[in-house]
């Protein structure tokens, strides 16, 4: 090139330094696209509401079956939990919906190609997703599940689920249980619904696989169906919330490493998908 | 600069995009032109990275796509005007791309004011006309201040105001230096705006040139009005020329030039009522390079139907 063609076109514009592409950045824009969406905080709020009313209608409604102190306190501790959270394994329904809808919904709006034109390795926005999703779920269902709880305590007096006390053994634990088990599904939820990107599929497939199949199959006449059942991603929960596991399939410490498996499956094949396949 | 080398993307056996290759420079609006279904949109869809290419290569600024570290100030894209959450407002959409880079809400602003959505900007985008959806997706591609324009039939749905609007706009932009990729199904949006033309037609390269020569590259015609069209007619014969009348009094004539015609006419004492150079309408020569390539005809369609 001559320099008279090289000064005849214009300068080329240098892009601003300032701004760059970091992963602050991209957690607080998946916060902020988490509370614009009024459909998605309420949903949340609405499961937490209904399981906090569902723990509190049950401890009004309890009729005492023996007198205040006729039940040991642990089995006494398990009984007044089951009880009152009752609602909050109901509830994780909504929220594994929610965390389904919360990229389904990227892709079935388009808003998807914004994001990713905008974070263009795209595993960060699945990162900053879930973690957004899942901190927000956390936050909420802990305050949801200790104020239901003291409620539902207060309620409850003069029954012989009476009494019971966070320092009893393993009730913080069995707490925060509640509160994992509900993350966790709504984790799920969510790298469902980024392996499958379709919002009708994902939500079909999470309860129809995930939640009723493997029930169901504990049916069918083989033994071994019923020792795998157990390890399903949607049964690996049912230990965590307890405060006595002896007698249960998976011990504590087993439900918390299979909740972990089975997100690290969930979530390498998310992240496989989504680098691999065209937005 | 986009440059695109020997790109070809296929979806299963149907092939997009074929063995496409040219390059957009800087400080120009460069015209992407081809019928529907042409492969335009996948082009662009692989320049963002969101489309993977089958085979070939597409860089910006000598870099993939996914490569920079602030991509939002290297590329603008405006890529269908459905790519927001309906549920979400202008600016909450345009806040939270903002923030993935550290953008200041100040420029959120800024941008919203320059597509003239300021007063909407709370409203959710799901109750926005076509154009409004236009102007926040031009507003999404400016927001990094991007030195790399690329939009994809960003007329669509605009009013003539809206349509100047965005002419002025990137004319604007080109001037500063950013490289403006814009593309269109109607020539007639891009005459106006583009100086450079890629034509494309079933995914391959028609024609890569500027608009002039475009419309030069079909001969000139020269219209005349004359009450003695029929004299006039006899006295322009000659090699290489050829004269139609498309109605009584009217001649087209095809192979020479106004002031050739306008000297015949003095010679020979033809009055003439009107005497004008015509080029071919760009939508004439589009429709001629791409006639081969159109990937439905609806009169073969019509028939096939029977
Ligand atoms: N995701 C896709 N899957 C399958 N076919 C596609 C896809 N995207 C585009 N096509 C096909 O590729 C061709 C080019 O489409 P497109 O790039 O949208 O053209 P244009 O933007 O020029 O109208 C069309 O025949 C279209 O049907
Ligand atoms: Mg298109």
């Amino acid at each position: 090139m001559t320099a008279a063609t090289m000064t005849d076109s214009p300068a080329i514009f240098t892009p601003r330094s300032e701004y760059k592409l970091s992963g602050i950045g991209l957690l607080r824009s998946e916060w902020t696209k988490f509370w614009s969406l009024r459909s998605s905080w309420i949903v949340l709020l609405c499961a937490a509401v209904f399981a906090a009313g569902i723990g509190l209608a049950v401890a009004a409604t309890y009729s005492n079956v023996g007198d205040q102190g006729s039940i040991p306190a642990d089995l006494r501790a398990e009984a007044a939990l089951g009880t009152t959270m009752f609602g909050v394994a109901l509830s994780s329904m909504f929220v594994a919906v929610l965390g389904v809808l919360a990229i389904t919904g990227e892709y079935s709006t388009g808003s998807i190609r914004s994001t990713m034109s905008a974070a263009p390795k795209r595993l960060s926005v699945l990162w900053a997703k879930a973690a957004v999703f899942g901190a927000v779920v956390i936050v909420m269902y802990t305050a949801m599940v200790f104020v239901t709880f003291f409620a539902a305590n207060a309620l409850l007096s003069g029954t012989d689920l009476a009494g019971v006390s966070l320092g009893d053994e393993n009730v913080v634990r069995a707490l925060f249980g509640y509160v994992a088990m509900v993350a966790y599904l709504g984790l799920l939820g969510l790298g469902i619904g980024a392996i499958l990107r379709n919002s009708a599929g994902s939500i079909g497939f999470y309860v129809g696989v995930i939640m009723i199949l493997p029930n169901l199959a504990t049916l069918l006449p083989w033994n071994w169906v019923s020792d795998v059942v157990p390890y399903t991603p949607g049964n690996v929960v049912n230990s965590i919330a307890y405060i006595d596991t002896s007698g249960l399939d998976l011990s504590y410490g087993e439900s918390w490493l299979w909740m972990g498996i089975w997100l690290l499956v969930t979530y390498g094949l998310a992240a496989f998908m989504l680098k691999r396949r065209d937005v | 600069m986009i440059e695109i080398e020997h790109l070809t993307k296929r979806y299963g056996k149907k092939t997009a995009v074929n063995d496409l290759t040219f390059t957009v420079k800087p400080g120009a609006v460069t015209g992407f032109l081809g019928p529907n279904g042409a492969g335009k949109s996948t082009t662009m869809r692989t320049i963002m990275g969101l489309d993977a290419p089958t085979a070939g290569i597409a860089r910006v600024n000598g870099k993939h796509y996914s490569d920079f570290r602030a991509p939002l100030t290297e590329v603008g894209a405006l890529l269908e005007a459905k790519s927001v959450h309906s549920g979400r407002s202008a600016y909450k959409h345009l806040l939270a791309l903002a923030h993935t880079h550290g953008i200041p809400k100040r420029r959120v602003r800024e941008v919203l004011d320059t597509v003239g959505l300021t007063e909407v900007a709370g409203k959710r985008v799901g109750g926005f006309s076509l154009g409004m959806g236009q102007r926040l997706g031009i507003a999404v591609a400016l927001l990094g201040d991007p030195a790399v324009l690329i939009l994809d039939e960003p007329v669509n749905g605009l009013d003539p105001d809206g349509v100047r609007w965005i002419r002025e706009l990137l004319k604007g932009l080109a001037a500063e230096g950013r490289t403006v990729f814009l593309s269109s199904h109607l020539m007639s949006e891009l005459a106006q705006t583009a100086e450079h033309l890629i034509v494309i037609g079933q995914g391959k390269l028609l024609a890569d040139t500027t608009v002039d020569a475009f419309v030069n590259s079909r001969g000139a015609s020269v219209r005349v009005v004359s009450p003695e069209s029929a004299k006039l007619a006899e006295t322009l014969q000659g090699p290489g020329i050829t004269v139609t009348s498309p109605e009584s009094g009217v001649l087209l004539i095809e192979g020479t030039e106004a002031a050739v015609v306008g000297e015949a006419a003095a010679a020979h004492g033809v009055v003439l009522h009107e005497l004008r150079a015509e080029h071919a309408s760009l939508e004439d020569v589009f429709m001629e390079i791409t006639a081969g390539t159109v990937e439905y005809h609806q009169s073969q369609e019509g028939v096939a139907a029977k």
